[in-house]
């Protein structure tokens, strides 16, 4: 192995040499002057043979070498240039929010500071540190530059009670603090194709002692050399060959610069040639200070999993958490040390190696009068103190994908990977973190289960009913493997997901439809797509009969759904779809009444966004605001709400939703749920069980589940079977609120019979809590509530009438 | 008050955002949104208010004294996640819009107050307020007589 290199470097030289004979422009004095010997010994060979030489083959050659040199030259700038401030986007989660009373665990506390990459100590004593003492988290929490103002560093008590904040206080003054806001946790960069990441630092930025330390280490003529250093290359190769390996590097800073400009693991003559030529083209067009505030960016220091780590900057963060002007003399001849080969060196994995490199530039520096020999000695004793898996980088393709395609409307690619911009977004890694394990933990489950093996695939997207904002968005069973987008991309037929769409239709004309109206859940065929006879059949493959409309929907019956549908027209109800956000073109033939029409499950939860909101549609926003590199604000996406529906006609419809997860095809969230926690929500099931759906919602979250097989065939899964299983879990790890009915007074809410759709009680038997708008109410009563008091209780909080 | 109706001041503003003060502009054509009157009852946020709640407000206004009307939005934003129920939060939300000239989102987030308002008349007449004047920017007058005509009957 070391032979080699050594074979290589007497070869690179050799090859320089050759290219010089030939008559490259660069040749050094000695060449030249061999090479007038070697012509005048020729001169007095063949007459023809020489004009052939110096008349036609050496002025072919000057202008190929000089055409040749041309295209190097507009290569490394251009290189040189458009790389040097090269940065990608910065894409941040949503920032926690501390004040006193909100639903957050100490663990949650603990999990959100890992992410940070806070670090326990015994004091907080610095920006990044955290500690416990009597009870409460006292964090010093690091400054960040927000859309709305900058948030200082400054210590922080943070205190819990019951899965709450109890407090939240300025450790010094120990003033109780309204709200405190932390630094978002960074989930990712948007890169060029090929993954870097850097931090920026300027030449006067750079502590001096690095600069010195790299000079001293890598290239001691740097300040003298015209790019090349055939003395080093010489003195390197005469050190390699007695200590018989590669101890020494012939390479100037600006050699090592170039070359990582090309970075590929083949090493060849040519290719060595060419670095030589282009590090003598950039010394031509550019200064020292230049030159070395490119290397300080640009040099290869690490690798996070894809990411490759370039840069002083990023890797001062990168292994010791801090910025580079922090660093400890320590710190410095580390990263100094691992300049020679960041996995050769990689501090977790070759520890005592690294150690010994960081101690011998340690000693360089001594030598060549950087520190004293006494900073050295003392320097060499502390440990590396590289801290572990600080996460720069955290693994959510999906979500990072939704992000890239939402700034591609807005941003060239060039800026989103070379501006450095700060994007900070929805993401919720808690919200992130449960969907993802609800998904992989059931599909394993139920793919085992079906013997589907291993096909089974899914996607969760949650939103927040309020703002619209997505919160985690999961394409995978295996969350961190970026392939297939299911949650954007797979798009899939809804079955009965539709239904409420043709329910609200009918239920916005309250003088005509109301919860109790009667619909007829009876045989019924249609003229098809084609000429074919379209008779739908119902889920269990029975008839109901005559049924009050809000049991059709609760059981989800096919018959009197399309006999409801056919009423209302096709027109009506794409029409709602529209206005609920569908973005998508309706067909109008029967079978769309029963969720023959394909959307994406990200396309889902922008309609269900609308139930969940009342009636008022918000566009999906994964994005808040953009910053420049320095912080200026650049652009937001606002909150955006445009009322589409009677909120009214909505909680009527809600009402039934909430009905389905108690009494319909969702009830087994009636036991499964945690008591007090009333949601709302919707199976939906497709031809042959190919497609789980179940799209649903809480007070606060709503999230939409798809199951299916990539290739389309049957998964043996309802809805019920597959979909909700996965939404409960998640459901049941996430902090929800109840689902609350509205403030308005326009809406009145009535125990029902789900027989005859008549007043019932609370105490009857199918008696269902549902809202009807004020004098549309049925007057009579079911036989079982005619007995005692009216059924009506408009008195009693919709939320206690359920639960208590 | 005779101004464009896009240039209404940040003092305007500022009395819009917290003061309560109803959106008061004569427009050009002498088409009455409302009675000039500046004895309009204030509305306030809840007593219930979460006290982050509130003080992102109050960081809100400052901004929105200072001219800074996209920093005043961002905190009402944040106030909101805190309490998206609160009808008051909204509402500010909605006045920020109108000052902004979004009119029709102005309408929307109005709307969205009064559907979580449950039964504070001064800010639910205050909203129809909004909605008035944003339908009447957007050439609605039949509608916008409707909405002044509900604010009228709710401010009795």
């Amino acid at each position: 192995m070391a032979k080699k290199k050594i074979r290589k470097r007497k070869a690179v030289t050799s090859k320089k040499a050759a290219r010089r004979k030939a008559g490259k422009k660069t040749a050094g004095r000695k060449s030249r002057s061999r090479s007038r010997a070697v012509s005048s010994a020729k001169r007095k060979a063949l007459g023809w043979r020489r004009y052939l030489r110096w008349r036609i083959i050496v002025p072919a050659l000057i202008v190929l070498g000089l055409v040749w040199v041309t295209y190097l030259d507009v290569l490394i700038r251009v290189q040189f240039e458009g790389k040097r401030w090269a940065l990608p986007a910065q894409v941040y989660a949503r920032p926690l929010e501390l004040y006193a009373g909100e639903a957050l665990s100490p663990a949650d506390f603990r999990q959100e500071l890992e992410w940070l990459g806070y670090r326990y100590r015994y004091r907080a004593d610095e920006p990044g540190t955290v500690s416990r003492s009597e009870g409460a988290f006292r964090v010093y929490q690091r400054a960040f530059q927000f859309w709305d103002g900058e948030a200082p560093a400054r210590r922080i008590d943070v205190r819990f009670a019951d899965g709450r904040i109890e407090t939240v206080s300025d450790t010094e003054t120990g003033r109780e603090l309204d709200i405190v806001r932390l630094e978002p946790p960074r989930i990712g960069g948007i890169y060029p194709a090929h993954h870097e990441d850097r931090i920026l630092i300027k030449l006067d930025e750079a502590p001096l002692q690095l600069r010195e330390a790299l000079v001293a280490v890598e290239d001691r003529q740097f300040y003298q050399h015209f790019g090349v250093n055939p003395r080093a290359i010489a003195r390197a190769l005469w050190a390699n060959i007695r200590a018989g390996g590669a101890v020494q590097g012939g390479s100037t800073l600006t050699q090592q610069l170039v070359k990582n400009f090309f970075l590929t693991n083949r090493r060849s003559l040519w290719r060595k040639a060419n670095e030589a030529l282009m590090a003598l083209l950039l010394e031509w067009h550019y200064s020292k200070d230049e030159i070395l505030e490119a290397y300080l960016n640009e040099i290869y220091l690490g690798q996070e999993s894809s990411r490759a780590i370039h840069g002083f900057g990023l890797a001062s963060r990168f292994y010791f958490d801090r910025p580079v002007q922090q660093l400890t003399t320590a710190q410095i001849a580390t990263l100094v040390a691992l300049v020679r080969g960041p996995s050769y060196y990689n501090p977790h994995n070759h520890p005592k190696r690294l150690l010994k490199r960081r101690n011998l530039v340690l000693e360089i520096m001594a030598e060549q009068g950087v520190i004293t020999a006494d900073v050295a000695r003392r320097a060499s004793q502390t440990s590396l103190g590289v801290v572990k898996g600080t996460r720069t980088d955290t693994r959510h393709p999906a979500f990072m994908d939704l992000v890239r395609r939402q700034l591609q409307r807005d941003y060239r690619k060039e800026d989103l990977t070379s501006e450095g911009l700060k994007i900070f977004t929805t993401f919720d890694p808690r919200i992130q973190q449960a969907a993802e394990q609800a998904l992989s933990k059931r599909i394993k489950a139920l793919d085992q289960q079906r013997g589907l093996h291993g096909q089974l695939q899914g996607a969760v997207v949650v939103t927040n009913t309020t703002s619209g904002e997505v919160l985690a968005l999961v394409a995978d069973k295996q969350p961190s493997f970026a392939g297939f987008n299911r949650a954007l991309d797979a798009v899939r037929p809804i079955g009965s997901l539709i239904k409420p769409a043709v329910y609200l239709s009918a239920l916005e004309q309250p003088e005509t439809y109301t919860l109790s109206t009667a619909l007829s859940d009876t045989p019924i065929r249609l003229k098809g797509a084609g000429k074919d006879i379209w008779a739908p059949r119902n889920y269990d493959g029975k008839s109901h009969g005559t049924v009050p409309l809000f049991v059709a929907l609760v059981h989800s019956y096919n018959q009197a759904t399309v006999r409801l549908g056919m009423q209302l027209g096709f027109e009506r109800i794409a029409d709602m779809l529209q206005r609920l956000g569908a973005g998508r073109e309706i067909p109008a033939y029967p079978s769309m009444l029963l969720g023959a029409v394909n959307f994406s499950p990200y396309e889902v939860t922008g309609m269900y966004q609308t139930l969940a909101a009342g009636g008022f549609r918000t566009p999906l926003r994964a994005i808040r605001e953009v910053l420049t590199v320095e912080g200026e604000p650049l652009r937001r996406f606002p909150l955006a709400v445009e009322q589409v529906v009677d909120p009214a006609s909505v909680a009527v419809l809600v009402s039934a939703l909430h009905e389905v997860t108690r009494s319909g095809t969702a009830r087994s969230l009636a036991s499964t749920l945690p008591e007090g926690l009333s949601v709302a929500g919707k199976t939906g099931t497709t031809n042959d069980l190919r497609d789980s759906w179940f799209a649903g919602f809480s007070g606060n979250h709503l999230a939409v589940v798809w199951l299916g097989q990539d290739d389309n065939q049957p998964t043996g899964l309802t809805g019920s079977s597959g979909a909700l299983r996965v939404w409960t879990q998640l459901m049941k790890t996430i902090p929800n609120q109840p689902l609350l009915p509205p403030a308005t007074d326009e809406v009145e809410y009535n125990w029902i019979d789900s027989a005859t759709g008549l007043l019932s009680r609370q105490d009857c038997d199918g008696a269902a809590y549902l809202a009807y708008i004020r004098g549309t109410a049925p007057e009579e009563h079911a036989s079982c509530a005619e007995a005692g008091d009216a059924g009506t209780n408009k008195t009693i909080d919709w939320f206690k009438g359920l639960f208590e | 008050m005779k101004r464009g109706k896009s240039r209404i001041s940040t003092g305007l503003l500022v009395l819009a955002l917290l003061s309560g003060c109803a959106t008061s502009t004569k427009a050009p054509d002498g088409f009455e949104i409302e009675p000039a009157s500046t004895e309009q009852p204030r509305v306030l946020p809840d007593s219930g208010t979460n006290k982050a709640a509130l003080r992102l407000l109050t960081q809100a206004q400052q901004a929105a004294q200072a001219g800074q009307l996209d920093v005043a939005e961002a905190r009402l934003e944040r106030a909101l996640r805190i309490e998206p129920r609160n009808a008051a939060l909204w509402y500010y939300m909605a006045k920020l819009r109108l000052h902004q000239g979004q009119y029709s989102q102005a309408a929307g987030l109005a709307a969205k107050s009064n559907s979580l308002d449950k039964g504070d008349r001064i800010l639910q007449a205050d909203n129809w307020r909004i909605i008035a004047h944003a339908r009447y920017q957007n050439g609605d007058i039949a509608g916008a007589q409707r909405a002044q005509q509900k604010a009228a009957e709710l401010a009795e």
